[in-house]
């Protein structure tokens, strides 16, 4: 889907300097090598801790914005690493004074051609975000959260200045990848914080409003997690992942009734997903425990129908092992476990690893969609910048 | 009373001696387990003891005149569900050479001689016994005193450092083992070169997912590449891979033990920590956890919150209490092949102490274990078990 805004650029970025910058992740940055670069240089042949005057560091901007717009999607977002890196400096906050300074006088010219350059420039950002958080930023800290706020503002100005609806979807897909790549890296407050904003924008999003009941239900926010979860089943009825965590945090508030009947209907639905075998352990478990109709019986018949449909699942082998042990058959326990063994020893994380984990196809769909809308204003951006119209590629959001 | 005419002898399944000669061209076959005279029911391993200077084709076995399983590899082992009918049963096993020559071995088990009071499970109690700081080894069996909920028991089986070891080690290699793995790899190798002919023992390497596994064996070469060659990946899920473990002992013989090694507590299990204790309680297996990292750290994940990590842990720890077994906390992965060689110089130098309850009645019912010794030494066993039939 491609969205473009029809307004104007009015003004420059409102990048509030959000300066809740933690550092402990050392203060000796400015001896740090440029992240992603050999010996501390990279392509623009930059050191960290080189002082580069304004004009300096608007001139390489604009030259890595060309470059991205020239669809050199490997090289764009290293070069902006290693300017940013050079420039920003964890031991001087008025370091990133300096660059933001910069970056804003280019994105002013640029974006007052067309508003449309923001959404590939944000892109950009976003990327190089990534690959720093991939490869590890000890000593780059503040350059790392500049350029994940310059992203997460462009986004945001984007969509105010436009005011279209489609801005408003591009936006939040933006801040939902952000957010789930926080996540990813454990930084739970501002990943909620990147949801939370994402779900203003679009209602709708589904990973979204995924992202921030995982968050709530990791830590034990129970009834904000179901809060969440709901929505997103307003959003996307039969999205079996919101339905099994509904299910749990139900469980969890002992509202098992309903919990049961979203468990069962997850267990006969005809397409399985990894959620599939999660709902048959769940449901066997509530019986287990004794909820509404519960019983050891009743559990083993769950696990019964789901050996069937999953008979190469060695964790529904030892559940039913277990629950036949509970009721007064060990040896046929045994034997299930013996034979359980003859299965292929795993190398698939299981469904209960990717329940607790932030999925690497969770925001598949926000990146694809800024890949798209990314790509398809190149040419506006390389007009903007007077740079060689792009090579036919994609953005290189990376996934 | 039949039963306790019965006594299984505590070194069941002792390697086949073979200790006649085996005129050349024969093949002398002897069946190890079951043994003669002893009731059996439901799942059952066959294993048979083959010596010869020919090749072995096969080994086939008979229940009853019936064929029921077929071997092709040593050591010689066939699983048989024999039922739960309370009869005498006849097992055959015959090895065949390449050439048709052949060997044979017959045993006759019995029926169990009811009595409506007596429970005959012979309980096997395995005894630390520390005096003046340092284990006694030179106990006798008149020295021990077992209570059973604090009635007095005939010990009927004493022994030490007798009876084969049927070990699983349980390892943990998820994520947070990365670059840990040689380390390990050196702690388990430490114990299974530890281990005795007639000792067993199988690998497991877990995850969130059964990454690798072994059969139980005495060829520790067969389970040595295994420690090498897995990489580690994912989360733990300690509850599930322990519980199977339980599971596979269930079927053993002799002193059995899970040796469970993990750097951290359950994460991603199906099953509650309280599911192992239960089994714990259950069964007659020690259980030992070497923790690397200490001290228990509360955490939450999208599967338990703070307060139901704590319940899992306090579960487990208590598990392996009751077991018999013991945490051994260490801080560096420099003290793991001293843990993993204390384990077994632990295990080695425990007194295994059988009685049958005079006070079973297979209700379930918790039954508190006291093992006094004579002389002001202190024992440590499994602290009480669960009365099931």
């Amino acid at each position: 889907m491609r969205v473009r805004a029809d307004s104007k650029f009015q003004g420059g970025p409102a990048c509030g300097l959000a300066m809740a910058v933690w550092l402990s992740l050392g203060l000796t940055a400015w001896a740090q090598p440029v992240p992603g670069t050999k010996g501390g240089t990279g392509t623009l042949g930059l050191r960290a801790g080189e002082k580069l005057k304004p004009e300096r560091i608007e001139e390489i901007y604009r030259r890595v914005l060309a470059d991205w717009s020239a669809g050199e999607t490997e090289r764009a977002p290293d070069e902006l690493i290693e300017l940013e890196s050079a420039v920003v400096s964890d031991a001087d906050a008025g370091t990133r004074k300096v660059l933001l300074k910069s970056e804003q006088a280019v994105i002013h010219q640029v974006g007052a051609a067309d508003l449309e350059v923001l959404v590939p420039i944000a892109v950009l950002h976003h990327e190089a975000y990534r690959r720093l958080l991939q490869r590890g930023f000890q000593g780059h800290a503040l350059a790392m959260i500049h350029t994940r706020t310059m992203a997460r503002d462009l986004a945001i100005l984007y969509n105010e200045q436009s005011g279209s609806e489609g801005a408003g979807l591009v936006s939040s897909r933006l801040l939902t990848s952000l957010g789930g790549l926080l996540q990813q890296s454990a930084q739970q407050l501002p990943a909620a914080e990147m949801f939370q904003q994402a779900v203003e924008l679009d209602g709708k999003n589904i990973a979204a409003l995924l992202g921030l009941a995982t968050i709530y239900e990791k830590n034990a926010q129970t009834e904000t997690a179901v809060k969440f979860l709901r929505r997103a089943i307003e959003a996307e009825p039969g999205n079996p992942e919101a339905r099994l965590r509904l299910a749990l945090n139900l469980k969890r508030l002992d509202q098992k009734t309903e919990a049961r009947k979203l468990l069962q209907e997850l267990t006969v639905a005809t397409e399985a997903s990894w959620v599939t075998p999660l709902a048959f352990q769940e449901l066997a478990q509530l019986h287990v425990e004794g909820g509404e109709g519960g019983g050891l019986e009743d559990a083993e018949k769950v696990l019964q129908q789901a050996l069937k449909r999953f008979p190469n699942d060695l964790r529904l082998h030892i559940q039913l092992a277990a629950v036949l042990d509970r009721r007064g058959h060990p040896g046929e326990a045994t034997v299930l476990v013996e034979n359980a063994l003859s299965l292929p020893a795993g190398q698939e994380a299981s469904a209960r690893f990717l329940y607790n984990s932030v999925r690497p196809d969770a925001f598949a769909a926000a990146r694809t969609f800024l890949d798209e809308n990314s790509r398809s204003r190149l040419p506006v951006l390389a007009q903007a910048l007077g740079a060689p119209p792009p090579q036919a590629a994609g953005t290189g959001v990376g996934r | 009373m039949r039963a306790r005419s019965l006594l299984p002898a505590l070194a069941a399944g002792l390697l086949f001696a073979a200790a006649a000669v085996v005129a050349q061209g024969q093949v002398a076959v002897r069946i190890l387990s079951p043994e003669a005279d002893q009731p059996v029911f439901g799942n059952t391993e066959v294993r048979i003891g083959v010596q010869t200077g020919l090749p072995i084709d096969r080994v086939e076995v008979f229940l009853n005149g019936k064929l029921v399983g077929t071997t092709k590899t040593a050591p010689y082992r066939v699983q048989v569900d024999v039922g739960e009918d309370n009869i005498p049963r006849e097992f055959r096993a015959v090895a065949y050479t390449p050439t048709g020559v052949t060997g044979s071995d017959k045993v006759l088990t019995q029926a169990v001689m009811i009595n409506d009071e007596m429970n005959l499970k012979l309980r096997a109690l395995f005894v630390s016994v520390v005096r003046n700081g340092a284990r006694a080894l030179d106990l006798g069996k008149d020295d021990f005193q077992v209570l059973d909920n604090g009635a007095p028991q005939e010990i009927v089986t004493f022994g030490r450092d007798e009876l084969p070891l049927t070990a699983v080690l349980l390892l943990d290699t998820s994520e947070s083992m990365q670059g840990k793995q040689e380390a390990v790899r050196r702690g388990a190798k430490a114990f299974l070169d530890g281990m005795k002919p007639s000792d067993e023992a199988m690998l497991a390497l877990f995850s969130d997912r059964l990454l690798h596994f072994t059969p139980f064996t005495s060829e520790k070469s067969a389970l040595e590449p295994a420690l090498a060659s897995t990489p580690a990946a994912g989360g733990t899920a300690v509850n599930d891979f322990l519980y199977m473990s339980l599971k596979l002992l269930d079927a053993r013989q002799g002193q059995r033990v899970v040796v469970l090694f993990s750097d951290g507590s359950d994460v991603h299990s199906v099953l509650p920590a309280a599911d192992v204790l239960w089994k714990s309680r259950a069964g007659q297996a020690l259980i030992y956890w070497i923790q690397l990292g200490g001290k228990h750290l509360s955490f939450t994940s999208s599967w338990r919150d703070f307060k139901a990590n704590d319940r899992e842990y306090d579960d487990l720890e208590r598990a392996i209490r009751e077991s018999g077994g013991r945490i051994l906390a260490i801080d560096r992965l420099d003290e793991l092949e001293g843990a993993f060689r204390n384990i077994l110089r632990e295990l080695r130098e425990q007194y295994a102490v059988g009685y049958y309850p005079n006070n079973a009645k297979g209700d379930g019912k918790w039954h508190k274990l006291d093992v006094r010794v004579k002389g002001g030494a202190r024992a440590r066993t499994r602290e009480g078990y669960a009365d099931y039939k």
